[in-house]
């Protein structure tokens, strides 16, 4: 009878030991969860990068169409002019496409608008509107891809 | 020992082992997004302030042509401008410290009322211009220069149209041609009867878009002795349109001034003369080009020439961010901007104290 008793309470505690071992990994368990979810913070931070450079590629298109150039570049089907003024108008180390559109979203360019080098993933997007200063109004929807260049 | 008691010490070591090493790495994972978000704020904010110094011009608006006003907001875009990012000539120029009217950096950061931020402006010309002087030939009457002349961004090659001035005693001469990829080479004659040394003077403008314009001076002896470095005998601050031309020796005669532009050249008229200082008028030249100012005249028995930009640029001003220690967070942020219908590059770096 002591026997039996004794044996008993020594499985009991044997069995303590154990628990305290799964509990060792549950906690494992919700520290690596824990991690992933942290990791997936870190896409905020390019989101912030992809607007700096949205932020430029947008500027340099606005100073162009404040004199009416941009327009008149797409007017006279200029894409070579228009690629070199915006190799100039962009800081260095930024790859560009440029594509340009009708209002009926038909695309214009035939010749490709860009400084090459798209490679990386992490692309830009603008999308910029403007208009004709011709005495025929026309309407051009711009969208500009930029990235770093390789 | 007991079983239960190894059982229990295993256990515990684990946990602690698995926690320690758990808080370690948290830490090390959150810490550089912790440290990002900040970096975002502060970097929305800068962005913010950079926008601010090119879309607002400033208490007084007019500080930049009125020298007896106190500047109380400092800010750079010019007044009643319809288009964004048009900065005023005058506001710009006095960034300039070769200018006798220039406002210093405290002034700046005290007016700008921020002071957690630091900043620096640059302003210059979107694509460089070189010019290497590559031979000589002289002949009985006249003296040939030749030079290679390359326009690039960042080494890269921008086709150009150029203009070229050779200015020396009593003479102005000008060329055109192109550097279709982005280098030429050229050459200027000068009747060896005049007085040097001659200054070579180079607008460059873009093919592509003619608001997008450089320009360079290249001074070189011609019938003299190597030429002295800028600002050794004037100090020229245009302002409001005029030109100040102050003498750094009293025993200094001047004789012509130009103007030029890459359309454009005319002769200064001088209205006030003194023995400190004489005063022009600059003319308001119609091209979309910075114009150069030569002035010329003599030191005893040694002629000279000396230039300046209206804008003033290319200029730098502000904290000097590359040997700082205590400051970290520094952005730079780019615009294309416009001053007198042409383009330039102007950079503003923002930064504060370390966090």
């Amino acid at each position: 009878m002591y026997d039996l008793a004794w044996r008993s309470k020594r499985l009991k505690r044997e069995n303590v030991g154990q628990i305290r071992i799964i509990e060792a990994f549950l906690a494992v368990l919700i520290i690596f969860s824990s991690f992933t979810v942290s990791a997936n913070l870190t896409v905020v931070q390019n989101i912030s990068n992809h607007d700096n450079m949205a932020l430029t590629g947008l500027q340099a298109l606005v100073k162009l169409d404040s004199d009416g150039s941009l327009s008149k570049y797409v007017d006279d089907e200029d894409w070579t002019g228009l690629q070199d003024v915006l190799n100039l108008a962009l800081p260095p180390g930024i790859a560009f496409n440029l594509t340009v559109y009708n209002r009926k979203m038909e695309q214009i360019n035939m010749d490709t608008i860009s400084n090459g080098g798209f490679s990386s993933q992490q692309i830009s997007f603008v999308e910029y509107v403007c208009a004709s200063q011709d005495s025929n109004f026309r309407c051009y929807v711009i969208h500009l891809c930029l990235t770093v260049a390789t | 020992m007991p079983v239960i008691s190894v059982d229990t010490f295993f256990a515990c070591a684990l946990m602690v082992l698995l926690v320690l090493s758990a808080m370690a790495a948290t830490s090390k994972l959150l810490y550089p997004h912790m440290s990002k978000a900040f970096d975002i704020n502060t970097a929305e904010r800068y962005e913010s302030i950079s926008k601010y110094l090119l879309l607002n011009d400033g208490t007084p608006s007019n500080w930049g042509q009125n020298i007896q006003t106190t500047l109380e907001t400092f800010s750079l875009a010019k007044t009643g401008s319809n288009t964004l990012y048009e900065l005023d000539i005058d506001k710009v120029s006095r960034l300039n410290n070769a200018n006798l009217h220039s406002v210093s950096y405290p002034q700046i950061f005290t007016t700008l009322e921020i002071p957690d931020v630091s900043f620096r402006i640059e302003i210059k010309p979107v694509f460089e211009i070189v010019t290497n002087f590559t031979s000589i030939t002289e002949g009985l009457n006249e003296t040939s220069y030749d030079f290679e002349v390359l326009t690039e961004k960042y080494g890269v090659p921008v086709p150009t149209e150029l203009k070229v001035y050779a200015v020396a005693n009593n003479h102005l001469e000008s060329k055109q041609t192109y550097a279709s990829n982005g280098k030429t080479f050229m050459n200027i004659t000068i009747p060896n009867d005049v007085n040097g040394p001659a200054l070579l003077v180079v607008f460059a403008r873009s093919i592509s878009n003619s608001k997008i314009i450089s320009f360079n001076a290249y001074s070189f002896a011609h019938n003299s002795n190597e030429p002295n470095s800028e600002g050794t005998f004037l100090r020229l601050s245009p302002l409001n349109y005029n030109l100040t031309a102050s003498l750094v020796y009293p025993e200094i005669n001047l004789s012509d001034a130009y103007a030029l532009s890459f359309d454009y050249s005319a002769t200064l008229t001088q209205i006030i003369n003194d023995s400190q200082s004489s005063i022009y008028i600059i003319p308001r030249l119609l091209d979309p080009s910075p114009t150069l100012i030569v002035v010329t005249g003599w030191n005893y028995t040694s002629f000279f020439t000396e230039w300046t930009t209206y804008p003033q640029v290319p200029l730098q001003t502000g904290a000097n961010f590359s040997t700082s220690t205590s400051l970290t967070n520094v952005h730079a942020y780019t615009y294309l901007v416009t001053i007198d219908s042409a383009l330039y590059k102007c950079t503003i770096w923002l930064g504060g104290p370390r966090d």
